[in-house]
């Protein structure tokens, strides 16, 4: 596959980091540095950064897939519920895929979503790890 | 000006390769591993590197520290396994971690010791007023050729340290020196997977004749003498090598035992000895002296001579310890040891 240098550069921010955003209007937050609120459409953001530990709510296992990180295959996509009360979906890693369990503590850690095989970008981004 | 180290953080993956395995696979004696000093070696996954180790040990020293992205004048990223062979790693863990934009970052290589240089290279900017603080990060995912006596000790982990005024440190940098030659011990050329060695010149010559050399420099340097030292750390490519280098300059084992951390994780290359640097200062008592010696094949080694202080108590508490890490383990087989560091041949993407 052939990832874009400049897409991924422009996202990196939401890559590297927990975003939350918090609209003034209506209260709610989002995961995700955005410019406007997903739910009421107000621009009257603010923006804060998880700590980054959250519980993994629900999760599945995934067997296949063609992005260039099947080498990793299966892996375990999970829904993380943080602790600022956003919910982030994202890779379960650091442990064998049969024993993820639901209510596990996870935190946030740096890891390579994908590469662009064998002398492209490499994509770092965040993923969990049991705490 | 005294420079010391403010904050420290370490990552060593869970997943662990028992050394009886490896010698069992390729044919060794079953006594070798023990030959070696090593039980077992840290393996990371699929998707860690240098860079993605490096910054959580980055992050935890930071958060030790108690500072921000803005108090970093500096990062530099000691490894001998960068993702890249033109890009700077330095840079990727600097923006992931929010560090200010203003401020040097750069690559180190010297093998197994360019971290160690990075740690020279801060308290010079410290002392001189060019940076308040600095951020060193030693981080490898180690090659070894499968089969190779490397396969038994190369494993992966990191090691990261902020360095700054000696007022806020757990521990200050009394004196460092460092000795370099041309000595060709150890090396890995241009799109070779694994490195080569001259098997045991990497010892006599290289790695002995370095660090005696370097600690000798040191305590001729301070007037300090070996029995000053309440602990010793040395790099760590096995568990014995250590342990000999100590006997040969006067200083007992029972020095060298609390930093030892590779036959329990292998060694971490970049991170070997200031791993075991980071284990001491999580046990040592304020007022402790540690002697702290890297080592790199090509060949060099910096000698540092460090005073525990006061704070390193509170600095402990903010975040995980070596030995809980160290403990926080998966067996794994060598199958997916090789699944795991991209021994396997595989078709992938679309």
């Amino acid at each position: 596959m052939k990832l874009s240098a400049p897409q991924f550069w422009r996202v990196k921010e939401n890559q590297y980091k927990l975003v939350i955003t918090i609209c003034k209007n209506c209260g709610r937050k989002t995961v995700f540095k955005r410019p406007i609120c997903p739910h009421c459409g107000s621009d009257g953001v603010e923006y804060i950064e998880s700590a980054g530990i959250g519980v993994v709510e629900e999760f599945t296992k995934v067997y296949y897939k063609r992005d260039s990180s099947e080498d990793r295959l299966p892996e375990v996509v999970g829904v993380v519920k943080l602790r600022e009360g956003v919910r982030v979906v994202g890779e379960i890693v650091g442990i064998r895929s049969d024993e993820v369990r639901e209510g596990m503590e996870v935190e946030a850690v740096l890891r390579k979503y994908v590469s662009d095989e064998p002398y492209g970008i490499i994509y770092y981004g965040l993923k969990f790890k049991p705490v | 000006m005294e420079v010391g180290i403010r904050g420290w953080g370490t990552y060593i993956p869970r997943f662990r390769l028992s050394a009886q395995e490896v010698a069992a696979l390729w044919g060794y004696d079953s006594k070798l591993p023990k030959a070696l000093g090593i039980i077992e070696k840290s393996v990371a996954e699929e998707d860690e590197d240098s860079v993605t180790m490096g910054w959580y040990a980055a992050k935890v020293a930071m958060q030790r520290a108690g500072i921000s992205g803005d108090e970093v004048d500096a990062v530099f990223f000691g490894t001998e396994s960068k993702p890249y062979a033109v890009k700077p790693s330095a840079t990727i863990i600097a923006d992931a971690l929010g560090i200010k934009k203003r401020k040097l970052a750069s690559d180190l290589e010297f093998a197994c010791r360019a971290a160690g240089e990075g740690v020279r290279i801060s308290v010079g900017l410290v002392k001189s007023g060019l940076a308040q603080n600095t951020l060193v990060i030693g981080s490898d995912t180690a090659q070894a050729n499968p089969g190779d006596l490397l396969d038994f000790t190369a494993s992966s982990g990191a090691v990261a340290f902020v360095v700054g005024p000696g007022s806020a440190s757990a521990a200050v940098v009394e004196a460092s020196v460092t000795y370099v030659t041309d000595t060709p011990d150890f090396w890995r050329r241009d799109r070779s997977p694994y490195p080569e060695h001259a098997e045991i010149f990497t010892g006599e010559p290289a790695y002995f004749h370095h660090i005696v050399s370097a600690v000798k420099l040191l305590l001729e340097e301070t007037g300090l003498k070996t029995g000053d030292f309440d602990y010793a750390i040395f790099h760590q490519p096995n568990g014995r090598f250590p342990l000999q280098v100590a006997r040969s300059l006067g200083i007992p084992q029972e020095k060298v035992l609390p930093g030892l951390v590779t036959p329990y994780i292998g060694n971490t290359y970049n991170a070997s000895a200031l791993l075991g640097l980071a284990k001491v200062l999580e046990e040592a008592r304020p007022g402790s002296r540690i002697l702290v010696a890297t080592f790199g094949s090509g060949a060099g080694s910096d000698a540092f001579s460090l005073v525990v202080r006061d704070s390193v108590f509170e600095l402990v508490k903010r975040g995980p310890r070596v030995v809980d890490i160290v403990n926080s383990k998966v067996q794994i087989s060598y199958g997916e040891y090789s699944k795991f560091r991209g021994l396997l041949l595989r078709n992938i993407g679309g």
